[in-house]
């Protein structure tokens, strides 16, 4: 097995250690499907010829620039943003004044899909899961005191990407900067926002028109500015495994490229400017060799397009520790995880990094909770030393291997999807989306059987319960922002505001660059929601296709037994009952956190329930009413943004006018155990919070449907 | 709870009585009358519990539902029966919602039933063809009611057509049925609608989509869905292939051979070229009165499958041959008992110790 001069001896001496288990049981296959030798040597690298290149200078391995951390390190850039303008800027000031060195706004859900404050799809969602932006006139807020021309922002939005891109410019300019000084990011990543983000608003062909607009306006009027960050972050959030992450965020830039080049551009004038943006999770060096992997590889697939910059083979990213790992129970332990990932992302060379807070899976941060999970960076850049030498891992005979496997494997799939005939028919296809849901299952099955430890959750489960602050956002958030909008409506020119919005649909039905003619209606005061809507009339609104795994959780969890005596129990049920538990999945108002309900829909369909699964974005009524006509026995709702609190309570009112008050309500999701008082009085049944196994909180579910049946009998 | 718990799973007799116990303790009861007048008021919620009336699989339940199918089916039949089925992703809940909503707008009142099958190992479904018609479902004059396959075909079947009479006594002038093509559940749909529409794609090459030609045979229209963008082409040169795979197989009446169409779900063309189709058929159908001998025959065959279903419930269920079916089975499986003696054993345990 190794090829070393003493790889006998080593055998034999690894052999007795092991006893009577054989050497193949040291050898690890990651999720990935990569089989991980317990040991790599020099004679690894042999057949690795990009090894010895240098940082700064293709293929990039080793680092997009050629001092990296050793003359500047990477930029701290913590991702913020809750309730009113007003709020979240005395809270990024704060920020600043502590250490943070770049600014990175969360924007909140109605913003993000293009719906002001005062829509009544949005009830539950305003300020919640980010800041709240109606006009021009928050996001002077949001920056106010904040000089444009000097702090770097990047901005998370893709959906309603006009308005909100729109109103950054027009504060700029009313600040008395310049288009050419403003640097920083936009997101404008639409296309996993189908697969994975879910705050998409228009179909796929008009969003990717509206994204070359704006890589064409920046890059001639704001050349300081990435005009796209190609995000394989909420991938792996999502549940995609390194390679997958790797080889769906490249070839969703391939795509981007080359909506570039049909609008028009040079490879050049865009590409220099793409950002990209990688999630960093538990697996230690996995994720290292994921960022030198996606460098060599983007270096790769864009020299085929003959650029003269080199920049525009070269991948500078920005990286986020993953709020997936991190776990409600035990929830200091995440500050360890944190860091491991963070050293992960430094050691792997990103350009700037935002850490997680230990809260992650309770609510959005606190001021106590986001400064910790700043310190981690501070302490890690300032006092560990690691900013000394340039990718002190390189060399690595492990690490090397493994990204060479990344890369080998990352491009088998991209071949697979330019063979579909780019990301966005694979996307259309459902492809990818299937595959990250199926990873998830997967990944759900093992811990849930304890195959992976997550400690605090299957392991080392702690008995105390750890009291600290939880930052909720009231439901006045939402009465200031309508407050501020009638307001607005009131002061500004309408007949200017309703001009400018007929030339924008004009430029949508016709052509001309979007970015621009966006413009004019954000400096008239136009709301976020009627700019979108100005849109929304000629490109419509994109429904998603809900599409389904099946069998994956019960092959995966591998205790035959267990699963037997559920779907023995299910089956019982239909024997007394008539049918089968039926059971409506459902997801309201605009949170698009589908991970958590695919998972639970797939395993109880395994377990023999009878799953109905709702479209997102439901109202309450539409839920209710899909409730009584499937007339199944419980709703299950999964909540994951906040909104738990008004659209819930709201569902069983609805419920209830249409006569079905027999049916049960559960939820899931992220719903701070001290609502669950609230809840149960509003008339939930049952809750089950992140960590929960599916197969406990099946047998739960179960428990509470018998139980309603046999108190319907006595 | 003494009574009614300890019932269960007892002889016909405690049965009764169990019911009869829980029609005076257990609140409000839901007789014959609350699930007809429902109905025929066309009241959502009363709607869907008769069809989960129709659908259960518990003996205690199948005499009120035969009694409100009685009561109920002088108000079915005014109804046109549409049967869509295809190849899984065809984009025939799309092609729903799409249509569903121009009726709709025409004026009509729709209901559609969406089948989804079970799994054979777990019992269990997902039933997301709901997530298509998300505007079709908010349409006051809707209603769209997922359906899970269960177990056995004769289940499946019962509770189908049962359903869809359930909506056209609630006054639906549209019923959609919608199937995955890939069983024998297609034949039986299209032996309780009037309109039997398989929806293909293209790009499907000779071997038509793993669908069974049999299925053809029973078409009253091929569709090809997604004629859109890049697929337009081929969506013609399919609409070619399945025009010459159809004069292969005898139309089922020589008033109506059956078109090849094509459409795009998503893009809404070629909808009201269906709709017309559909209007076109009845139409000549209706001057012949061969739609009203279909629907006999229908019937007919509908009292066969139930008499052969119940039968075989009957037999599997039977005390004399509920015991004997594993050890039968083991003897098979070692090749100690021929199939035919097998047979032959189990029927003479009930036919010959009767007569
Ligand atoms: C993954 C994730 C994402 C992914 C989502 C990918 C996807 N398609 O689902 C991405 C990266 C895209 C994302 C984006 C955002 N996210 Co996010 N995200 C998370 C994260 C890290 C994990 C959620 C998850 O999927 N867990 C795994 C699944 C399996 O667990 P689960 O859903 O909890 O389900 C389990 C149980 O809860 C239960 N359950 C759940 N539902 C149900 C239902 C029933 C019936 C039953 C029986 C059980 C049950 O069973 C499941 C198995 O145990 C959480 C934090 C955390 N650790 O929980 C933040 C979190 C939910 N996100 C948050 C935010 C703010 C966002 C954004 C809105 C940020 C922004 N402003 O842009 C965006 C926009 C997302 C959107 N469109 O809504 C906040 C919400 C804040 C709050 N509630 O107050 C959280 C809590 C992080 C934080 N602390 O800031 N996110
Ligand atoms: N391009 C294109 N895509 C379509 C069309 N109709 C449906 N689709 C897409 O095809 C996929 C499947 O559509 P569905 O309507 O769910 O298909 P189905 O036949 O009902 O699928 P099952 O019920 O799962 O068997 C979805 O992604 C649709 O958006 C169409 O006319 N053109
Ligand atoms: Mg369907």
């Amino acid at each position: 097995m190794l090829k070393h001069p003493r790889g006998k001896e080593w055998e034999e001496r690894a052999k007795k250690e092991l006893k009577d288990k054989p050497l193949e049981s040291i050898i690890w296959e990651t999720p990935e499907g990569i089989r991980i030798n317990p040991l790599y040597t020099a004679e690894d690298l042999e057949s690795l010829d990009y090894v010895n290149t240098l940082p700064g200078l293709p293929p990039y391995v080793r680092g997009p620039m050629a001092t990296m951390y050793t003359n500047r390190p990477w930029t701290i850039r913590q991702y913020a943003g809750f309730s009113t303008a007003r709020e979240s800027n005395e809270f990024y000031r704060k920020c600043l004044a502590e250490g943070q060195k770049g600014l990175s706004v969360a924007f909140d859900l109605p913003t993000h899909r293009g719906y002001d404050s005062d829509h009544p799809r949005v009830a539950g969602d305003v300020g919640k899961a980010g800041v709240a932006v109606d006009s021009v006139e928050d996001m002077k807020i949001l920056f106010d005191q904040i000089p444009l021309d000097k702090m770097s922002v990047s901005m998370t939005m893709n959906g309603a990407v006009l308005p909100i891109l729109g109103g950054y410019i027009v504060a700029a300019e009313e600040q008395g900067v310049s288009h050419d000084l403003l640097s920083g990011t936009i997101q404008n990543d639409i296309l996993k926002e189908y697969l994975t983000r879910n705050t998409y608003i228009y179909p796929p062909q008009p969003s990717m028109r509206i994204v070359s607009d704006i890589m064409a306006y920046c890059s001639k009027e704001m050349p300081r500015f990435n005009t796209i960050s190609i995000s394989g972050y909420h991938m792996m959030e999502a549940g995609a495994d390194t390679v997958l992450q790797t080889a769906f965020t490249l070839a969703d830039g391939l795509e981007y490229v080359r909506a570039g080049l049909r609008a028009g551009m040079k490879v050049d004038d865009f590409a220099p400017r793409f950002s990209f943006f990688f999630g960093v999770g538990m697996s230690f060096f996995m994720n290292i060799a994921m960022l030198r992997a996606a460098r060599m590889l983007w270096h790769r697939l864009m020299s085929n397009f003959n650029p003269k910059n080199p920049r525009s083979t070269m991948l500078r990213t920005h990286c986020q520790t993953s709020g997936w790992s991190l776990t409600a129970q035990d929830p200091y332990n995440n500050i360890i995880r944190t860091t491991i990932e963070c050293l992960s992302a430094v050691l792997g060379g990103t350009q700037s990094l935002h850490t997680n807070s230990f809260d992650e899976a309770i609510g959005l941060p606190t001021d106590f909770s986001a400064r910790i999970a700043r310190n981690t960076q501070l302490v890690v850049q300032e006092e560990s030393d690691i900013c000394r030498a340039i990718d002190p891992l390189g060399g690595s005979y492990y690490l090397e291997v493994m990204t060479q496997k990344i890369v080998d494997e990352a491009q088998k799939v991209i071949d697979e999807i330019e063979e579909m005939g780019g990301m966005a028919k694979a996307i259309e296809s459902g492809m990818p989306k299937m595959r990250i849901e199926e990873a998830a299952t997967r990944r759900q099955a093992r811990i849930d059987q304890g195959l992976e430890t997550i400690v605090g959750v299957n392991r080392y489960v702690a008995d105390d319960n750890i009291e600290f602050e939880i930052r909720e956002v009231p439901e006045s958030v939402r009465n200031e922002q309508i407050a501020r909008l009638e307001e607005l409506r009131k002061k500004r020119d309408n007949k200017a505001v309703e001009k400018a919005l007929a030339d924008l649909t004009r430029a949508a039905e016709t052509g001309g660059n979007l970015m621009e003619a966006t413009l004019p209606a954000v400096r008239a005061r136009a709301t976020l929601g009627e700019i979108s809507n100005a849109l929304e009339v000629v490109f419509g609104r994109f429904v998603a296709t809900t599409l389904c795994i099946s069998g994956v959780y019960a092959s995966e969890y591998r205790d035959t037994t267990i699963i037997e005596s559920l779907r023995k129990r299910t089956a019982q049920f239909e024997e007394r009952e008539g049918r089968r538990p039926r059971i409506l999945l459902t997801k309201m108002g605009q949170d698009g956190h589908d991970r958590g309900v695919k998972v639970v829909a797939t395993a109880y369909a395994d377990l023999g329930f009878d799953v109905d699964i709702s479209p997102m974005f439901q109202t309450p009524e539409e839920a209710a009413r899909m409730a009584i006509e499937n007339d199944v026995h419980m709703v299950g709702v999964s909540s994951l943004a906040a909104g738990h609190k008004v659209l819930i309570p709201e569902l069983i009112k609805e419920l209830k006018r249409f006569g079905g008050e027999e049916i049960l309500v559960i939820a899931g999701g992220v719903i701070p155990p001290k609502d669950y008082q609230f809840l149960y009085d509003a008339g939930v049944v049952g809750i089950f919070g992140p960590g929960t196994p599916i197969i406990e909180s099946a047998n739960k579910v179960l428990n509470i449907l018998e139980s309603k049946g046999r108190s319907k009998q006595s | 709870m003494t009574k009614a718990a300890g019932a269960s799973g007892c002889g016909e007799e405690s049965r009764a009585q169990a019911s009869e116990f829980e029609k005076t303790k257990a609140g409000p009861t839901k007789d014959s009358d609350y699930y007809v007048k429902g109905v025929l008021d066309n009241d959502r919620l009363i709607l869907s519990k008769t069809i989960t009336l129709m659908e259960s699989t518990r003996p205690e339940d199948h005499d009120l539902a035969l009694e409100v199918m009685d009561r109920i089916l002088p108000y079915t039949g005014k109804a046109i029966r549409l049967g869509i089925t295809g190849v899984p992703g065809g984009g025939k809940s799309t092609l729903i919602e799409t249509l569903g909503m121009m009726l709709v707008e025409k004026g009509f009142r729709v209901a559609v039933i969406a089948v989804d099958p079970s799994s054979k190992i777990s019992g269990g479904s997902i039933m997301g063809d709901k997530t298509r018609m998300q505007f079709l479902s908010a349409q006051e004059n809707a209603y769209v009611r997922p359906a899970a396959t269960g177990q056995t075909l004769g289940g499946v079947a019962r509770k189908t057509r049962e359903s869809m009479l359930v909506c056209e006594a609630a006054g639906y002038d549209v019923v959609i049925i919608e199937t995955v093509g890939v069983g024998q559940l297609e034949t039986t749909v299209a032996s309780m609608v009037d309109f039997f529409l398989v929806l293909m794609i293209p790009g499907a090459g000779d071997e038509l989509q793993g669908i069974k030609r049999g299925i053809l045979e029973l078409a009253d229209a091929v569709v090809i869905n997604k004629a859109d963008g890049d697929n337009l082409v081929h969506a013609q040169m399919a609409q070619k292939e399945y025009q010459t795979a159809l004069h292969l197989v005898n139309p089922r009446t020589p008033t109506w051979l059956p078109p090849v169409l094509t459409c795009s779900a998503l893009e809404k063309t070629g909808i009201e070229e269906i709709w017309n189709t559909v209007l076109e058929h009845r139409k000549k159908l209706s001057a012949t009165g061969e739609l009203e001998a279909r629907r006999r025959e229908q019937a007919l065959e509908w009292t066969w499958f139930l008499v052969d279903e119940g039968l075989r419930e009957w037999f599997y269920k039977h005390p004399k041959t509920k015991g004997l079916l594993p050890e039968i089975k083991k003897r098979i499986e070692s090749g100690t008992i021929t199939p035919t003696r097998a047979a032959s054993e189990l029927l003479e345990q009930i036919i010959n110790k009767r007569s």
